[in-house]
């Protein structure tokens, strides 16, 4: 009976014990805290299939040693991390090692730490021209090809500085790594990329109606102002898009606003509807262009006059290009030119006319006003871009950031697109009337331009990452709500050919490490430590004999038992 | 490879404590009650310890040295001696000579010493993937600890458990307790006072624990021909 109770009361105590050994460990768990050398943060490269065939960086996790540009030739360096700033970055190397799918363990590419949004400020950049065309090539290069392991975008700062000056010195002493030269491991532990399930766009349209007399029974004429707001970049969540489209965000609220001043009152309110839409799936063949034009009714299809699409206008010198895609002789496209290119002349800009038929069965859509074409919509794209742009570029790429636009040039675009919509509409045409005058109270806003800009400029903004209220899309949904009569949000899928993947930034951790052969040569100076302390001690304490019967001993208790 | 790093700085911290108990005669008379209770002993001292530094000090805003915090940390140091004085005279050992009792005293309190000060930050540092000399460092500290403590526990005996003893060696052996009791203020003071690295005060450490070692010897050895 006391045994029992004896044995119950110690399977109690064990099993309490169990709970505090449970405990322990839980705590343990919690002190694995990362006491990194450095830790950066860093961009992933895009990941996404398009028709079903992979491109991007298919990897996300990384666990490697890292290695410079002056790697000893004849490495293996399937197991290494290669880090390129961009200063130093070979584009034909790159394009070899790519093309040839040579094994690499990673990729690092340090960018300039002025491209930074969150460090980089405005800070002037150097050799910009160059820098822009290499990055460009760079993108171009990364985005279209598959890439079976991790690629990374950080910004170079000053721990990462020391640590690329370290890994070179030991590369270029075509040194292993070891505990006192200094080998580093980089380690990002993310879980494997997931598929963004059901991508959503979101497309923001305003309203701001015209003045109806009673005796007109026919509905009012709509011009409609599109910008298409969302990106598509190497790294998405560097893809910030100042001038593509960020500039045409820019230029289409300042018109809004300017609009919504003359048509609060009832005596300067147009005869005209002013229909303000910001788009996503711009990258994507304007596939959010399309969808919200399909869910327009008939009659108010049919009721719009024409659309003006504004993309990239906030690096050009003195050039802008309409694109359209009826002929030039056609009347309605005859009469938007016009407007325009008499503007351009008062402001001394010049406006050129290109024009590019639209093939119904190519899915390819590289203007936002093909869409509106598409429906027979009369429309056109102000861009300062002479050029048809390819799938997925100019739509905000890692050099299109805040230090390439010029907001004088944002505000010269508004200025000549608000005139000439407003000599349309009071039917000014031809006439030299500068309604939207400098130093006017209608006059083109600068800061207004500019702390948009820098909104713009610091917002990531690719398509499948924006959930449906983000905040950034809920900002311009109450700006432009600020400004118009009327603003109704529409949701929709993306669909299509592209599927993207997640886990677009993260943290690298930079460890020194030793080698395991100086773990091996610690471990064994240690044991000679100790057996040296041990024959010491025993000497000392017992003499130099006992010593000696102790490696005897064993073989005579052996002889005794037996 | 992390965890073999790992290993490797156990081996530094806790083997000498092993390789000690088992060389000397310690092993032999079956002394390991008598560590035992001196490692619950010192976790006991240190208890009280940190009682009196939470009650008596403030919490310094600044990682400067300020004398007077510093005296009235070595003072509650000196809870170690108690501590020790307790383990050595109170405790009811089995009849084993005076010779072994401080050994096995000394090292009971030094190895809950490295248990309750270095296993934690151990496991927790050495088994991450970043490399620092730290802990290597801080496991020949644990090495200088362990002589320091069993200098400390043989000039404790010395004092409060032989009774003839030379006259003239008194004082010395009071002036050597007292400087093997405030060896930590002195390496607080190194480290903080004049801003010494920590291998420059390992070194200093493993120098004068050596040092303490040979001439507590020396003293023992020297307390030891009267009576014998």
């Amino acid at each position: 009976m006391a045994n029992s109770k004896k044995l119950g009361g110690l399977r109690e105590m064990l099993e309490s014990m169990y709970s505090v050994i449970a405990l322990l460990f839980i705590l343990v768990a919690c002190v694995e805290l990362c006491d990194a050398a450095a830790a950066v943060d860093v961009y992933r490269l895009i990941q996404y299939d398009m028709s079903g065939s992979p491109f991007g960086s298919r990897f996300a996790a990384l666990n490697h040693h890292a290695a410079s540009l002056h790697f000893p030739p004849g490495v293996d360096l399937s197991r290494t991390v290669l880090i390129i700033p961009l200063r130093e970055l070979n584009i034909t190397f790159v394009r070899e090692y790519i093309n040839q799918k040579k094994p690499l363990g990673g990729l690092l590419v340090l960018l300039p730490e002025v491209l930074s949004f969150k460090t980089g400020g405005n800070k002037q950049v150097h050799e910009k021209e160059k820098m822009k065309n290499l990055l460009a090539e760079l993108e171009r290069l990364l985005v279209h090809s598959n890439i079976p392991y991790p690629v990374y975008f950080a910004f170079e700062n000053d721990e990462i500085d020391t640590v690329l000056a370290d890994i070179k010195k030991n590369d270029l002493m075509g040194q292993p790594a070891t505990a006192t030269t200094g080998g580093y491991k980089f380690v990002i532990p993310t879980a494997e990329p997931k598929k963004v399930a059901s991508p959503t766009m979101t497309n923001i349209q305003g309203w701001l109606s015209g003045l109806k007399t009673d005796g007109d029974a026919n509905q009012l004429p709509t011009i409609a102002i599109v910008a298409s707001y969302d990106t598509f970049g190497a790294a998405p969540a560097l893809s910030v898009g100042s001038d593509s489209n960020g500039s045409g965000i820019v230029a289409l609220l300042e018109i809004a606003r300017l609009f919504s001043l003359l048509y609060s009152n009832p005596k300067t309110r147009g005869r005209y509807n002013l229909l303000f839409g910001l788009t996503s799936g711009g990258p994507y063949n304007y596939n959010g262009t399309q969808k919200w034009l399909r869910s327009f009714d008939q009659r108010l299809r049919e009721s719009i006059d024409y659309a003006i699409c504004l993309n990239s206008i906030g690096s050009w010198d003195n050039e802008l290009w309409i694109h359209v895609s009826k002929p030039p002789e056609n009347a309605y496209i005859k009469q938007i030119f016009e407007g325009l290119s008499n503007v351009a002349e008062e402001l001394d800009l010049k406006v050129g006319l290109k024009h590019k038929k639209i093939n119904i069965s190519n899915p390819r859509v590289a203007w936002e006003h093909e869409q509106f074409s598409r429906l027979r919509v009369t429309a056109a794209t102000l861009s300062e871009l002479s050029v048809t742009p390819e799938l997925l570029e100019s739509t905000g790429g890692l050099f299109d950031t805040r230090q390439y636009v010029n907001e004088t040039a944002i505000v010269r675009g508004v200025k000549l697109v608000a005139e000439s919509l407003a000599r349309h509409i009071y039917g000014h045409q031809g006439k030299n009337i500068q309604i939207f005058a400098d130093e006017s109270s209608l006059a083109v806003n600068p800061a207004y331009i500019r702390s948009w800009l820098d909104v713009l400029s610091q917002t990531p903004r690719v398509a499948p990452f924006l959930s449906k209220d983000d905040p950034f899309v809920m900002a311009l949904k109450k700006e432009l709500a600020g400004h118009v009569d009327e603003v109704n949000v529409q949701h929709e899928t993306l669909e299509g050919i592209f599927t993207f993947y997640d886990s677009t930034s993260s943290r690298l951790n930079i460890y020194q490490v030793a080698s395991v052969t100086f773990d091996l040569l610690l471990l064994l100076v240690l044991g000679s430590y100790l057996i040296v302390l041990f024959s010491f001690l025993v000497i000392t304490t017992r003499g130099l004999d006992d010593l000696i019967s102790l490696f005897r001993r064993p073989p005579s208790r052996k002889l005794k038992t037996a | 490879m992390t965890m073999f790093h790992f290993f490797n700085c156990a081996i530094l911290t806790f083997g000498p404590h092993a390789v000690y108990y088992s060389a000397t005669p310690l092993s032999e008379y079956d002394t390991l009650g008598t560590s035992v209770k001196a490692a619950l002993v010192y976790l006991g001292t240190a208890l009280v310890k940190l009682v009196c530094l939470a009650t008596f000090l403030k919490v310094s805003e600044n990682d400067g040295f300020d004398p007077y915090q510093e005296l009235l940390k070595a003072v509650i140091g000196f809870i170690d001696v108690a501590g020790l004085y307790f383990a050595l005279t109170q405790l009811t050992h089995r009849n084993i000579s005076q010779n072994h009792k401080f050994q096995a005293v000394g090292l009971g309190w030094a190895f809950a010493d490295s248990v309750l000060h270095r296993l934690a930050p151990l496991w927790v540092g050495a088994r991450g993937l970043e490399f620092t000399w730290d802990f290597i460092l801080q496991g020949l500290e644990a090495n200088a600890n362990l002589v320091l403590s069993i200098s400390l526990a043989a000039l404790g005996s010395l004092m409060w458990l032989r009774k003839n003893k030379p006259k003239t060696l008194i004082p010395i052996i009071y002036a050597c307790a007292g400087i093997v009791a405030t060896m930590p203020s002195i390496t607080s003071y190194l480290r903080q006072g004049l801003g010494w690295h920590f291998p420059k005060v390992v070194g200093f450490e493993l120098f004068t624990s050596l040092s303490m070692a040979f001439i507590s010897w020396q003293l023992f050895s020297a307390c030891q021909r009267p009576s014998s």
